[in-house]
């Protein structure tokens, strides 16, 4: 492979691992915090348990997406600087608010929320979850209103040998953001859903001790996943008229991307009506056992689907890096050398392959292991006794 | 409007070096301190919020400072990849060390959690070298200066939270003393940015784009300022959690 395959499958690795974990926080996010919220209007401890629970897997999952997200973010000036020095007036506004606006936020708050346990007032500590879903949910936002640029440069003209900014709005009402944008959140939604009803079955499979607090678990997750199907399914399609306008080969220029959509489609179908059925017999299927196999079998399916829609909507664009303006090969680095690109492939995507296993590992360990232990929110041990 | 933003940089940087710094520097130390998790429990509350400084200095590089970004990341390569992996290692060791039980598994995750604060402070030593010109033995110099004040910024650290406490060897220091030990610890990197200042200032983005990013980022300062604040409020005292 050369410079530039290396640097593509660099940026294709760390991207896809970034947006497993990335979806399932932005899925995650939202169910915590409307847990949090019934626990704090009804003071239940049961609530309180489920709070800590699934929160404690939300943020096992959101620590790989942190750390992916750095190799994210410096990629761009370590391996495609051409993108930078070509798009970096238009590109780099978003990526720039993105950081300062909604990342900052939601990592200074998440920060408050994991230890603010017992520490801060029950309804600040509240409010600092929906503040950590409310900033993750304008990240979201901010990084598609970056790649829609990618997908369709609106709001840029060519100025010498480089874009510039002329229309900030066109950059926001990009037609290749408004359907993509609920298209991905609402999958972020399935993908939680599946995890908490795949939790929640396998635990019910197992005849846990646990039964009202996983046939709880089992419901929301159900509700969630059939909401987030329908919803993606649904955005998805209303996306072909936008791309068919702006990039009418998407989908035939290259087979891989074309494969990917209908894997993906095929997936998202097989999903709306798999969670339909589930929520047509929610009453009763936290008590049939023999359906907790299926439940935990298709956990991994929207997991798939977003690898295949990642690269149905990122192969699809090849060779461009932004459509019909820059091509990947004239983003590249100039003077990257395989030495260099080697080194920086075998550190990122083998860190972050072995942190990714292990906190997978980690997360079903947690599952495996119920509530009965609850390291997020324990009361903490009183002070040691002063040694001097 | 260039030199706002050119300032906002430079806030960010120096942000980072201030309090960062001390959770570098408490990582630092930790091979060397008897109290282990009480040290990670003091500054866990703190990370987060901390760390982050660094991703909005990037994002403000690339939004304000396209061009300098590209060159500068690539032009540093091999250090910004040490730089990463590091922060990952970091990262990772304060996430995993207390989620299994068992001394083993936790001392490799602090042992990770040491090593990369050890690769944070060198490569810091890397950057300050690359973007001042400086060959590259004298980028060693500088990082081992880097990890001693980041050290010290993170032993008065303790001293302040944990006062008197073994995992500060017995010492107490005041907020006072915090806050100066704040200052030497940014000195590495605002020493460099005002020579560079004019250069940095010269290769900002369009005023087109500078203005955008102004309107949207301006009002929201006092809520980043705001909830800073509230992390020093909340976790300046008090027991120590255990998460991390």
């Amino acid at each position: 492979m050369d410079v530039l395959d290396l640097a593509r499958l660099q940026f294709a690795v760390t991207g896809s691992l970034h947006f497993l974990f990335v979806a399932l926080t932005l899925g995650l996010a939202p169910l915590v915090a409307i847990m949090n919220t019934r626990y704090v209007r009804k003071g239940d401890p049961e609530l309180e348990r489920m709070t800590r629970f699934w929160g404690q897997i939300y943020v096992t999952n959101y620590a790989l997406g942190i750390v992916t997200g750095l190799v994210m973010e410096f990629q761009f000036g370590l391996s495609w600087s051409g993108l930078t020095h070509y798009a970096g007036d238009v590109f780099g506004a978003p990526l720039a608010v993105e950081t300062l606006v909604a990342f900052f936020l939601e990592s200074t708050f998440l920060g408050l929320w994991i230890f603010g346990w017992h520490k801060l007032p029950k309804r600040l500590h509240l409010a600092c979850i929906w503040l950590v879903t409310l900033t993750a949910y304008a990240s979201a936002f901010w990084i598609m209103v970056g790649n829609s640029f990618l997908q369709n440069p609106a709001g840029a003209v060519v100025r010498g040998d480089h874009l510039e900014l002329v229309d900030f709005g066109a950059l926001l009402g990009n037609p290749t953001l408004v359907m993509a944008l609920p298209h991905v959140l609402a999958a972020g939604l399935l993908t939680a859903g599946c995890v908490v009803m795949g939790a929640s079955a396998y635990q019910l499979f197992r005849r846990t001790a646990e039964q009202a607090f996983f046939t709880r678990s089992l419901r929301i997750g159900v509700v969630t996943a059939f909401a987030g199907a329908f919803l993606t399914s649904g955005f998805g399609y209303a996306q072909f008229g936008f791309v068919d306008s702006v990039q009418p080969d998407k989908w035939s220029a290259t087979p891989l991307a074309g494969t990917g959509l209908g894997s993906m489609q095929m997936i998202g179908e097989t999903m709306v009506l798999l969670t339909m059925l589930a929520l047509i017999c929610v009453k009763w299927l936290p008590r049939w056992r023999w359906a907790h196999p299926v439940l935990m079998l298709i956990t991994p399916l929207p997991f798939i689907a977003l690898i295949l829609g990642w690269i149905a909507r990122e192969v699809g664009r090849q060779p461009w890096l932004i459509y019909n303006k820059l091509t990947v090969a004239d983003a590249l680095t100039p003077g990257l050398t395989q030495g260099r690109i080697m080194l920086s492939f075998v550190a990122f995507a083998g860190v972050l392959g072995l942190l990714a296993v292990v906190d997978y590992l980690l997360i079903a360990r947690l599952v495996r292991r119920g509530p009965a232990v609850i390291a997020l929110g324990e009361q903490p041990a009183p002070q040691p006794v002063l040694t001097f | 409007m260039e030199i706002l933003w050119f300032g906002i940089l430079a806030v960010l940087l120096a942000g980072y070096f201030a309090l960062e710094g001390f959770d570098i520097g408490v990582g630092l130390l930790l091979p060397f301190t008897a109290e282990r998790d009480r040290a990670v429990g003091a500054i866990a509350p703190f990370v987060l919020a901390n760390e982050v400084w660094l991703v909005a200095v990037v994002g403000v590089l690339f939004g304000a400072f396209p061009s300098l970004e590209g060159e500068v990341l690539s032009g540093l390569y091999p250090v910004v990849v040490g730089l990463l992996v590091s922060w990952i290692l970091r990262d990772a060791g304060l996430w995993f060390r207390r989620r299994l039980d068992g001394a083993r598994w936790r001392s490799f995750w602090t042992a990770a959690v040491a090593l990369g604060s050890l690769g944070l402070a060198l490569s810091w030593g890397g950057v300050i070298a690359g973007i001042t010109g400086a060959p590259a033995l004298l980028g060693v110099v500088y990082g081992v200066v880097v990890a001693v004040l980041f050290a010290f910024h993170g032993w008065t650290f303790l001293a302040w939270r944990l006062p008197e406490e073994a995992a500060a060897q017995g010492a107490s220091r005041t907020g006072r003393a915090l806050a100066g030990s704040a200052a030497v610890a940014c000195l590495p990197i605002v020493v460099p940015l005002a020579a560079l200042a004019p250069e940095v200032v010269g290769r900002a983005a369009p005023s087109a784009t500078l203005t955008v990013l102004s309107l949207i980022v301006l009002p929201v300062v006092p809520l980043l300022a705001g909830a800073q604040i509230w992390v020093w409020r909340a976790f300046r005292r008090g027991a120590v959690p255990t998460f991390f």
